[in-house]
């Protein structure tokens, strides 16, 4: 998995809910999708299933609960993907 | 301690779509979802128990540090439309919410007692952030007081707990 080429895959999913574009523009791992680009917590679902239908992955509760910044999610997109090899 | 969170149903409706597959099982239990399924106001009920589970969760969050998602394991009693409790991991919140001119408005406390306690501030206080939990100086007695802010859409509320 090349990371720079998910962080941008992760960025075009959580565009649509973001609500603070200076963040957005200078994201990095240490990016929270709540603290730094103002998603709404109801939307975080919507980015979560978002990331399942792009990657056909599942994405147990265990994970979800870590899914609050850009790094967890790449670890989570990463492990669930080598999952299904 | 104590928590709140609003709900602007109109905005609600337009920033989330609860019926896409997959969204009603990440945030609630299979109780809360049969609760949705058989209420003449879904809308209503998918917000209202939202509503508890984010004022609940910034009491958990405040009393044990924890940070995270995970909106299923916060577990809404539901009594009716207005009272009720959430559980998570052997903690027990009491929840108050009150449905008018389009928004929800829960309050959570850890101490039911706390209700008769609680008071709303004024939104010109000067809020002060400690690892992203709000609180004021009180104006009398110079302490930190803590407090609950919550805003969604054109509302916002604040509460403190007075002595």
């Amino acid at each position: 998995m090349n990371k720079e080429q998910t962080i941008a895959e992760l960025k075009n999913i959580v565009k649509p809910y973001i609500a603070n574009q200076e963040a957005f523009d200078t994201l990095t791992e240490d990016t929270d999708f709540i603290n730094d680009l103002k998603i709404n917590s109801a939307n975080l679902v919507d980015v979560i299933l978002d990331i399942e239908e792009k990657y056909d992955i599942i994405i147990d509760n265990e994970a979800m609960e870590r899914m609050i910044n850009v790094k967890a999610a790449l670890e989570i997109i990463e492990t669930k993907l080598s999952e299904k090899m | 301690m104590i928590g709140n969170d609003i709900v602007d149903l109109d905005l609600a409706s337009k920033e989330s779509n609860w019926k896409r597959k997959g969204f009603l099982k990440k945030i609630f239990t299979i109780n809360e979802q049969k609760l949705i399924a058989s209420t003449e106001f879904p809308d209503v009920m998918v917000w209202n128990l939202w509503s508890r589970k984010e004022a609940a969760y910034k009491i958990y969050n405040r009393e044990t540090g924890i940070r995270g998602f995970f909106p299923s394991q916060l577990e809404c009693v539901y009594q009716n439309a207005i009272l009720g409790s959430v559980l998570i991991k052997g903690r027990c919140y009491f929840t108050q919410s009150t449905i008018k001119n389009n928004t929800i408005y829960t309050i959570a406390v850890a101490n039911k007692e706390h209700f008769r306690r609680i008071k709303s501030i004024n939104p010109s206080i000067e809020i002060l952030k400690k690892n992203g939990i709000p609180f004021i100086i009180d104006s009398n007695s110079m302490l930190e007081k803590p407090i609950s802010i919550t805003h969604h859409g054109k509302y916002w509320k604040g509460i403190q707990l007075i002595d």
